[in-house]
């Protein structure tokens, strides 16, 4: 590996920067995605950072059942993201409908529309889960480019 | 299987949620804004109608994650209320404890977004850290931190040993004391002073003209609580006050969730030293009606409304549910326009609704004739900014 | 007097008023009371309970499909009891006048009986539609027991079917 890919890999290892996306989510994992990045749980000290713009973002944390209104939108946002992106479906209704699942105004499951990186399972996950599935995320990166 | 409609993103608006308003601006002033939603339905009334009354409460549960619990228990008593049950007392107790922890969370979590929209990030994290002690109640309470699934029709699942009780009560007490801070820190700080007052009035008549529920209207002296008007639960046979302020704006709104953080540990506390001995549940027949009821909740951010109509089998005929953000939308509107483009993340979260960085607001400049698009984020930042020009600076702190 | 003095005096108000056009009245308990009205007198109604009745808040409306008629519920409330109207229209053209003009901020509750029941709202203003999504059929009002999924999206029913 060249010392040029070697300080790209790992200046993405260290700042995993987020975007935060509800399809339609009950809140219950928007809010535990977010209790994940205070005091108690501390994402932050992976070097992860909450971010608004798609630009800007890693890794987009989708949570919720995807609702039919929304698909445009998260189409258009995952193209926004710069190479290379991942995607982190939260909670069961992400992964695969959940509750939801068979409700007409949803298409259960965000990988319907977007490529999903890694699945946390979990109604609402914890906190303790999304922090594990960053770092499991991360792990992955780092052995693959090797 | 298949079919339901819960209007949700309208309907039960909280943080982080997709909705999209439009405002029309002329310069820095907001002329007109409306208010664009259904970025959330999934269908949860239609597919109400295709589940049994017991899976049901799972599925309203999760109409919102922070009040599950003001929904599941808005449902159920309209059921328990066809079914003619007698829910023993021991168990309406425990559904008030339980509804009070969560008010108690939702208020602790909107005033942590309310400091983050305001720029003063610190206040955010620490009201964030101090909600962590009512999630660990919860969790010890009803064994999740989020959807307690505490309620089934006829009762609770879980009782409260004496252990339990120790721990909620010395937590209360820790509680207790934050939120002295807290209180001092929204009614004397300049700073914030300065973020909240005379933004986003609504007056009184207006208030009512609209609508409007909670604390929200509260602010705006309007003497409405469920658990007053038309007490359900027990709470006829508890003391608290009924916490208005008359200052019509954003602030009235923050004084008056924080002085309701007071009453309502007040009142766990009365709960947990009245707790009567008793069975937690009554068994209730599969196959419940005919017959309809409608019922009302005071939840964190106002009254919850809900319909049931039975139909003599094991499966409601209709549900409906009308989250009390729904009641307040009519009024954003009112509050926004005639104020600044740099308020509008303030008088929005105000209400305590959702707000999405995914979501974006249309800005029309009239005079330039151009589109402009803001993130929620750049209108945060634009917020902040257009302050610290104006010498209010949490930064500094 | 009986123990439901307050409900007895509504109930005596609304009958002086509009007699024979209330049909159905039932006290189902304190603070609970139910009624039927032809649909076109439903403004009238709301108007006199706004502002002689003192019934300032409506909590919301609830569409139903009752076979031959669609209909609605209006809820209102005094803050202390709630009194639920009921209005029917026939399923073939079902249409109801709007109370937009006593409560303002029951647009939103119309638009959902408009898209959810297929239940015309006369004098609505016109706006986005509310709480479908924009591509979804605009003949098609999915709270009606007849509708099924595969109305709306018939290729995933088909693609269900064959993964079962």
């Amino acid at each position: 590996m060249k010392i040029k890919d070697k300080i790209i890999l790992w200046s993405r290892l260290k700042s995993p920067w987020l975007l935060h996306f509800n399809g339609g989510a009950c809140n219950g994992c928007d809010i535990e995605i977010v209790d994940a990045l205070t005091p108690k749980y501390d994402l932050e000290r992976f070097g992860a950072v909450l971010k608004s713009t798609p630009r800007h973002a890693d890794i987009l944390v989708a949570s919720g059942p995807m609702t039919r209104q929304q698909v445009k939108r998260i189409k258009r946002i995952y193209e926004q993201m710069p190479e290379p992106k991942f995607v982190m479906a939260v909670g069961a209704c992400a992964c695969s409908g959940g509750v939801f699942d068979g409700c007409y105004s949803v298409v259960s499951g965000i990988d319907k529309v977007i490529p999903v990186s890694i699945y946390i399972p979990g109604c609402p996950v914890r906190p303790e889960a999304i922090l594990d599935g960053a770092v499991k995320l991360l792990g992955a990166l780092e052995a693959s480019s090797k | 299987m298949s079919k339901m409609t819960i209007p949700l993103g309208p309907q039960h608006p909280a943080l982080k949620e997709p909705v999209n308003f439009t405002l029309v601006l002329e310069g820095e002033q907001i002329t007109g804004s409306t208010v664009n939603l259904g970025y959330n339905h999934r269908g949860v009334e239609k597919a109400a109608e295709s589940r049994t009354f017991l899976q049901d409460i799972y599925l309203i549960e999760r109409v919102c994650g922070i009040c599950s619990h003001s929904h599941t228990t808005c449902y159920i008593t309209c059921v328990e209320e066809l079914a003619k049950a007698l829910v023993p007392e021991r168990a309406l107790a425990i559904r008030t404890l339980v509804a009070e922890l969560e008010r108690v969370h939702s208020h602790l979590l909107w005033l942590g977004i309310a400091g983050y929209e305001m720029g003063f990030e610190t206040l955010f994290m620490y009201s964030w850290r101090d909600r962590e002690q009512v999630l660990d109640c919860l969790e010890m309470v009803s064994g999740n931190r989020v959807h307690y699934g505490i309620n089934t029709i006829g009762g609770v699942r879980r009782d409260i040993t004496a252990e339990q009780k120790k721990i909620i009560l010395s937590k209360i007490s820790y509680l207790e004391e934050r939120t002295k801070y807290y209180v001092k820190l929204g009614t004397e700080e300049p700073t914030v002073l300065a973020r909240t007052q005379k933004v986003g009035m609504l007056p009184h008549d207006v208030a009512l003209e609209r609508g409007a529920v909670g604390p929200t209207a509260r602010a705006s002296a309007v003497k409405r609580d469920v658990r007053k008007d038309e007490p359900y639960l027990i709470y006829d046979k508890l003391d608290f006050n009924l916490i208005t302020h008359d200052t019509n704006d954003v602030f009235g709104r923050l004084v008056v969730r924080v002085l309701e953080l007071v009453e309502s540990y007040k009142i766990i506390r009365q709960v947990l030293n009245y707790l009567p001995e008793g069975p937690i549940a009554v068994k209730v027949p599969a196959k419940i009606g005919p017959g309809e009821a409608v019922s009302r909740y005071e939840a964190p951010r106002g009254e919850d409304f809900h319909y049931v109509k039975a139909n003599g089998t094991d499966k409601p005929e209709r549900v409906k549910v009308r989250a009390p953000t729904m009641a307040n939308y009519p009024s954003v509107s009112y509050m926004l326009d005639g104020g600044y483009l740099a308020d509008v993340p303030m008088v929005i979260a105000a209400i305590d609704p959702c707000m999405s960085c995914t979501d974006r607001a249309m800005v029309y400049d009239n005079k330039a004739g151009k589109v402009q698009i803001y993130g929620w984020d750049d209108l945060r930042k634009y917020g902040i900014e257009h302050y610290k020009k104006r010498g209010i600076d949490f930064s500094k702190m | 007097m009986s123990e439901f003095e307050k409900e007895e005096k509504i109930k005596a108000q609304l009958e002086a008023k509009f007699g024979a056009a209330i049909t159905e009245l039932t006290i189902q308990r304190k603070n609970r009371i139910w009624f039927e009205i032809p649909a076109d007198r439903i403004p009238e109604l709301m108007k006199f309970m706004k502002t002689e009745m003192g019934h300032t808040h409506l909590a919301t409306i609830t569409g139903f499909d009752g076979g031959e008629n669609l209909g609605a519920n209006y809820h209102l409330t005094d803050t202390h009891g709630i009194i639920t109207v009921r209005a029917k229209t026939p399923r073939a053209n079902p249409h109801l006048p709007t109370v937009t003009g006593v409560f303002p901020g029951a647009v939103p509750y119309e638009r959902e009986l408009e898209d959810l029941f297929g239940i015309k709202i006369d004098g609505l203003a016109p706006g986005r539609r509310y709480p479908l999504p924009d591509d979804f059929p605009a003949d098609q009002h999915p709270l009606r027991k007849d509708w099924k999924i595969a109305d709306a999206y018939p290729d995933e029913a088909t693609a269900k079917q064959e993964a079962a």
